[in-house]
């Protein structure tokens, strides 16, 4: 909480234009390797920050006869990387919650795209990632996350059990090289590219 | 949201209490929309410099670590505040002219040009592997 000692104005006297930040999202269920993607290739130990996620009570779809909402704090990690003195990447990881809230919508505004990590033993926690980022339009790709090396259930097994369509890239990757995380980011990158049709 | 920014003895009593406090109650609606990005920038201007001394706790924190720029995300995490505190604050200490807050324009990070960017930069990481710390 104890600023840094105050260096002298004369060193900021033409402070540094802060670096455009490009967002990415890292979204899928609980314990299936997010922070450890966002630390494989972020250049600072993952941070986390306290954010709020307001949410509708669980199996209610009216929201009519919702009274009101819940406020809930969830821990929120993230990362970045430099791209050069004037573009920064921030990897920001969706608080690890089945239930879905607002918080998301605040968080994934503005991102260019977004990897869903899965874990072929669980798949079902990635459905409402999944859904999510389609209904929002916005690019993602699908990284199965080879813990150990290995995959339980072959790609297009993995692909019909989350029925999502040929354009969605599905990619094996290890969440623990940075190498891999690396391209698995790449994967979704390009496909945000070739929607803007560069 | 209310108007009204505490004084500097207000927000010093309540820096101690509850997070919200210190902005007199105030929350950054994350469901209207119009909260301020996670990753927007934010870096102390000359008049956030020269009110630096006269600044309490959150608030003097705040314009004294953006010296370096930085995110609202970084922010939050290295002073320990909650998000929407710090959305609400860096808010109100841009209104006085002590920081100035960089929002990202979707436009422009999502254009071609700067998705080549990031791609290249991030081609040129070399793989390495990295001690498994799993925690999410």
């Amino acid at each position: 909480m104890t600023p840094t000692e105050a260096p002298t104005r004369d060193a900021y006297a033409a402070p540094a234009a802060p670096p455009l930040p490009v967002k990415m999202v890292i979204a899928g269920g609980f314990g299936v390797g997010k922070t450890t993607t966002v630390g494989s290739i972020s250049e600072i130990e993952p941070l986390t920050t306290e954010a709020s996620i307001t949410e509708v009570a669980a199996g209610v779809d009216d929201l009519t006869h919702t009274p009101g909402k819940t406020t809930t704090t969830v821990a929120m990690d993230f990362g970045c990387v430099t791209i050069d003195p004037t573009l920064k990447l921030y990897l920001f990881g969706t608080p690890g919650q089945e239930r879905f809230g607002f918080m998301w919508d605040d968080l994934v505004e503005g991102a260019v795209g977004a990897l869903v990590i899965v874990d072929t033993r669980r798949l079902d926690d990635c459905f409402a990632a999944v859904d999510y980022f389609e209904h929002r339009g916005i690019p993602f790709a699908v990284a199965v996350n080879a813990f150990d090396g290995r995959v339980e259930h072959p790609l297009d097994e993995v692909r019909w059990a989350l029925d999502v369509s040929e354009g969605v890239p599905l990619v094996v990757f290890d969440a623990r090289e940075r190498g891999s995380v690396r391209d698995a980011l790449l994967t979704v990158l390009e496909l945000a590219l070739s929607r803007t049709g560069g | 949201m209310p108007d009204g920014t505490p004084s500097p003895g207000e927000a010093a009593r309540a820096s101690a209490v509850r997070p919200f406090l210190v902005t007199s109650g105030r929350v950054a609606d994350g469901g209207s929309g119009r909260a301020l990005p996670v990753e927007t920038q934010v870096v102390t201007t000359s008049g956030g410099l020269d009110a630096l001394d006269g600044l309490s706790f959150e608030r003097h924190d705040i314009v004294a670590a953006c010296r370096l720029p930085q995110s609202l995300a970084e922010l939050a995490a290295r002073l320990r505040l909650h998000l929407n505190v710090v959305r609400v604050l860096a808010e109100d200490l841009r209104e006085a002219g002590q920081l100035a807050v960089h929002v990202p324009d979707a436009a422009i990070t999502h254009d071609a040009s700067v998705l080549r960017r990031v791609i290249a930069g991030l081609r040129a990481i070399p793989d390495s592997r990295k001690v498994p710390s799993d925690s999410d």
